[in-house]
């Protein structure tokens, strides 16, 4: 009896006392997750393979399931992409001619940030002075330099457009200007001019997930701008490696190469 | 969409332009290298270079190129220069072959047989230019059995009058220029980091893995093949499997079957001004003996002057007074609308 009472009285009390634990615990490992992240002289180190387990490539914005893309709520901040009237409908017309249209069905670069959140992998190579970013897809290199460089004087045209970073605090924000109107953000026909401007925020989460958000702008296509954050994971198989991926070569296969013997 | 070769030729002088500003902008030398302090080696004998198209199917004049008729040997031995954080010797930053572009693989500076254009000066005796990049066997020739060295005088006849799909260069449609002939298609990049090196081309893109892990399955075959490197004092060796072996040599079109093994020494020597480039080619299926290629290499840093051809890396935008390198999307990489549309045949 006595024994039972004991128990009722001591019960609410272990319980409290568990959970206050239990949750010094979580903070504790949350606080040594944050520590615990890769560092390169100093700051966070992005360096390994990473890829995107979500379905923006798909479509950027939300979509119920459809033959050709599995349902997504997206990755848009808000939902919606701020389309200018006329860039809408060329967005619509991008959409109707997907099949066909994207450029990612001949092989062309992704662009940025495309190649960030296309689903195959990439790969982050990174020296205090800049960061090498190699695609799977197309094996296209993009340089994120972080050296204090700015952008080249004049416009260029790039595909992947031209990245100096900077340090903010363990966040590695990098502006991007410098692009090609030729590449398209997803398979849904969204799309940019040359006058696109991104700025990423790339953060570790923990030793093997990235938080990637990236603002977007383009006065000839968005009213204003708008965000994109998705996750990144690594790759964590062993001896798991990139594997060229010049899909572009593919067309003319058949000629190359030739025969081993005759 | 597409945008036409005058547009991309009016990008490209835009880039000129923004290269020849930074120059004149660029007198003052910051903190430079140990190697970038002195003056480089320059070659022993200096002859204008062979024709040498920045793309095939483009006509614009090209600037003289400089190519050295010999070049220095280089021992495999200890590295006493600089090395990274992680040990390796630092041989980062930009290069460039030393005697000849990708004409041809056995004459580099005798021009591609059957060049319409004709030289200026007649080409003169044999051994008044750079040697055979065919080192092993003595005579300088690729060891082609019967078959394979047909093979290759027809696809070499088929260069400049492509009747046949597999008469275009696969560079002539951007392909990755694959190994060797990367080494003599413009100049590159090397960047290192633990575990990998990588050489960022022209013409594609390769990344030689150090960590020790095994080839990928025999039956993934690649542009670029699989590259195992490791370190020996001032000797990078790689082991080279995987080859999809659709790269050619040269415009002279010798080539290897995907059952090569490419054994590479890259080897530096202390001054960190030049390399030499050995790689033994191992395939039972196309020649009668193992044979070796050597690529003499030399070294470019920030501020040296353009050339359109070795060294084509403007100065980077920023407030200080060092020279800072600029390394820019790389024509071929992204292979987005290559310059292979104008070189292939309309039909």
């Amino acid at each position: 009896m006595r024994k039972r009472w004991s128990l009722r009285l001591e019960r609410p009390a272990t319980m409290v006392a568990a959970s206050l634990l239990l949750a010094s615990v979580l903070l504790a490992g949350t606080a040594a997750a944050a520590d615990r992240i890769p560092r390169l002289n100093g700051k966070p180190d992005f360096s390994g393979i990473w890829q995107t387990t979500s379905a923006a490539d798909y479509d950027l914005e939300p979509h119920s399931t459809r033959k050709d893309a599995p349902p997504s709520a997206g990755i848009v901040v808000g939902s919606v992409i701020p389309y200018l009237p006329a860039a809408l409908e060329q967005k619509k017309k991008n959409f109707a001619a997907r099949d066909t249209s994207d450029p990612r069905l001949k092989c062309w670069t992704l662009g940025t940030p495309r190649g960030i959140y296309y689903p195959e992998p990439f790969q982050i190579l990174q020296r205090p002075e800049d960061l090498t970013v190699v695609f799977e897809f197309g094996h296209s290199v993009r340089t994120i330099h972080n050296n204090g460089t700015l952008h080249p004087t004049e416009k260029n045209q790039y595909w992947l457009g031209d990245s100096r970073g900077h340090w903010d605090g363990d966040t590695l924000v990098v502006d991007v200007t410098d692009f090609e109107d030729e590449t398209w953000l997803d398979r849904a026909g969204n799309y940019h001019s040359e006058d696109l401007h991104v700025v990423e925020r790339w953060k570790l989460l923990d030793a093997n997930t990235i938080d990637y958000r990236a603002a977007i702008e383009d006065p000839n296509v968005f009213s204003h701008s708008w965000e994109i954050e998705v996750i990144l994971y690594r790759h964590r198989e062993q001896d798991f490696q990139l594997i060229e991926n010049y899909c572009f070569t593919l067309d003319n296969d058949k000629y190359y190469p030739l025969p081993a013997a005759q | 969409m597409n945008r036409t070769e005058t547009q991309r030729d009016a990008r490209h002088v835009r880039r000129a332009g923004h290269i020849a500003a930074a120059l004149v902008l660029a007198q003052a030398v910051g903190m430079r290298p140990a190697w970038a302090q002195e003056t480089p080696a320059r070659p022993v004998t200096i002859q204008p270079a062979p024709a040498a198209p920045a793309a095939a199917g483009t006509q614009a004049p090209q600037p003289a190129i400089r190519w050295e008729k010999t070049f220095p040997q280089i021992g495999s031995g200890k590295w006493t220069g600089h090395r990274l954080p992680d040990g390796q010797p630092d041989i980062q930053g930009d290069w460039s072959n030393s005697i000849a572009n990708h004409d041809n693989f056995t004459d580099p500076q005798g021009g591609t047989p059957g060049d319409p254009v004709r030289r200026k000066r007649p080409l003169g005796p044999r051994a008044e230019r750079a040697p055979s990049r065919v080192s092993y066997p003595a005579d300088g020739q690729v060891p082609f059995q019967p078959w394979a060295r047909a093979k290759q005088q027809e696809l070499a006849a088929g260069f400049w009058n492509a009747t046949r799909q597999e008469y275009v260069e696969p560079l002539a449609r951007c392909y990755p220029a694959g190994i060797p002939k990367s080494f003599t298609w413009h100049g590159f990049e090397i960047r290192q980091f633990p575990h990998y090196i990588v050489f960022l081309f022209n013409s594609g893109t390769r990344i030689v893995h150090l960590d020790g892990k095994q080839h990928l399955p025999a039956n993934i075959k690649l542009w670029n093949g699989d590259s195992r490197g490791h370190w020996e004092g001032n000797t990078l060796v790689v082991d080279v499997e995987n080859n999809n072996s659709k790269a050619r040599f040269g415009r002279t079109a010798e080539f290897a079957s995907e059952n090569v093994h490419v054994q590479e020494r890259y080897i530096f020597d202390n001054a960190g001004r030049r390399f030499n480039y050995e790689a033994t080619f191992t395939d039972s299926t196309v020649y009668t003996q193992p044979w070796t290629a050597t690529i003499p290499m030399r070294r470019y840093v920030a501020g040296d002057p353009q050339d359109g051809w070795h060294y084509e890396v403007p100065l980077a935008n920023h407030p200080g007074k060092e020279l800072i390198a600029d390394h820019v999307e790389r024509p071929c990489i992204e292979n987005n609308g290559p310059f292979g549309q104008v070189a292939i045949p309309k039909k």
